[in-house]
């Protein structure tokens, strides 16, 4: 082989070295009984968060706002009319007109003529 | 069902184990072909196929169809076989069998056999990068495009690769040109 028959050469050889072996399905069978095991553990994909963050569901379900409307009516309640005072009781904020000296108060004689209402 | 790649990697992103199987199976001859062309070991080509097909189940849900599938998982081999720090002897001649042309005699047919092993053990000397753009080009028939995409460099630095791959080689068969001439 001369010079001028090396590239000619070269192209030939190297596809010939670089053709793709036969399958080996030995080998195939090997690696794929290594593959048989438990496998590792997925990675997360950051890129599909938003679309699952716009797939969720946050209209809440009627069952849930009647619970959530008799809680606040409750506590609206309980705000008003507190644990630690009677309902009739004095100190009540409707009960105050009751009271008989608010009578008296409103009542009262004119201090300087003496005069009632 | 549709059993197309792209269709069994969006199974696999879901976890399911029989379609990672399925694919597995169809890719992994061509995958170990490649991997033992460029690295040229057959046990470390089982050695970088496996770990390619367990980084197909482990990346299927990042995984998104922008190529071909075949390309990417060609690019994990290439790129896993590029990372192996040991270099293993090569024996592309073993896998390729005796080459004999019945219209050459026995001298020449020994002679051209001795060359051939001399550009095998050339090619197995190279750089791992020429070695795979060599592979890529003349075993798999790839255009330069294709193996910039999968080497994830430009045409051109391909163009190189080869222009060099192919100087040392010509300096690996100087020995022969000289004695034949």
């Amino acid at each position: 082989m001369n010079k001028k028959q090396l590239p000619e050469f070269l192209e030939a050889a190297l596809k010939r070295a670089t053709q793709p072996p036969p399958a080996d399905d030995a080998a195939v069978e090997r690696v794929l009984k290594r593959l048989s095991g438990p496998l590792p553990r997925q990675k997360a994909s950051l890129w599909r968060l938003p679309g699952v963050l716009l797939d969720w569901q946050f209209a809440p379900a009627w069952p849930r706002v009647a619970a959530l409307a008799c809680c606040a009516a409750l506590g609206f309640v309980i705000g008003i009319a507190g644990f630690d005072r009677r309902f009739d009781g004095g100190g009540a904020p409707f009960a105050v007109a009751s009271n008989g000296d608010i009578g008296s108060i409103v009542f009262e004689p004119e201090a300087l003529t003496g005069a009632r209402p | 069902m549709d059993d197309s790649d792209e269709a069994l990697m969006a199974r696999i992103a879901r976890g399911d184990e029989r379609a990672f199987r399925a694919l597995a199976s169809r890719h992994l001859p061509v995958m170990l072909g490649l991997a033992r062309r460029i690295l040229g070991n057959a046990a470390d080509a089982e050695d970088v196929a496996q770990e390619a097909m367990l980084r197909v189940w482990t990346h299927a849900p990042r995984w998104r169809p922008l190529a071909l599938f075949r390309t990417w998982l060609t690019r994990v081999v290439v790129n896993l076989c590029l990372d192996r720090k040991r270099r293993a002897p090569w024996v592309a001649l073993e896998a390729a069998g005796e080459i004999v042309d019945p219209a050459l005699g026995a001298g020449e047919n020994a002679e051209r056999d001795e060359r051939e092993r001399l550009v095998a053990a050339a090619i197995g000397e190279l750089p791992a990068r020429q070695r795979a753009a060599i592979v890529l080009t003349y075993g798999d028939g790839m255009s330069n495009a294709q193996v910039a995409e999968i080497l994830d460099t430009s045409v051109s630095a391909v163009e190189t690769l080869l222009v060099r791959g192919k100087q040392n080689l010509r300096r690996a068969l100087d020995s022969v040109i000289d004695k034949d001439e």
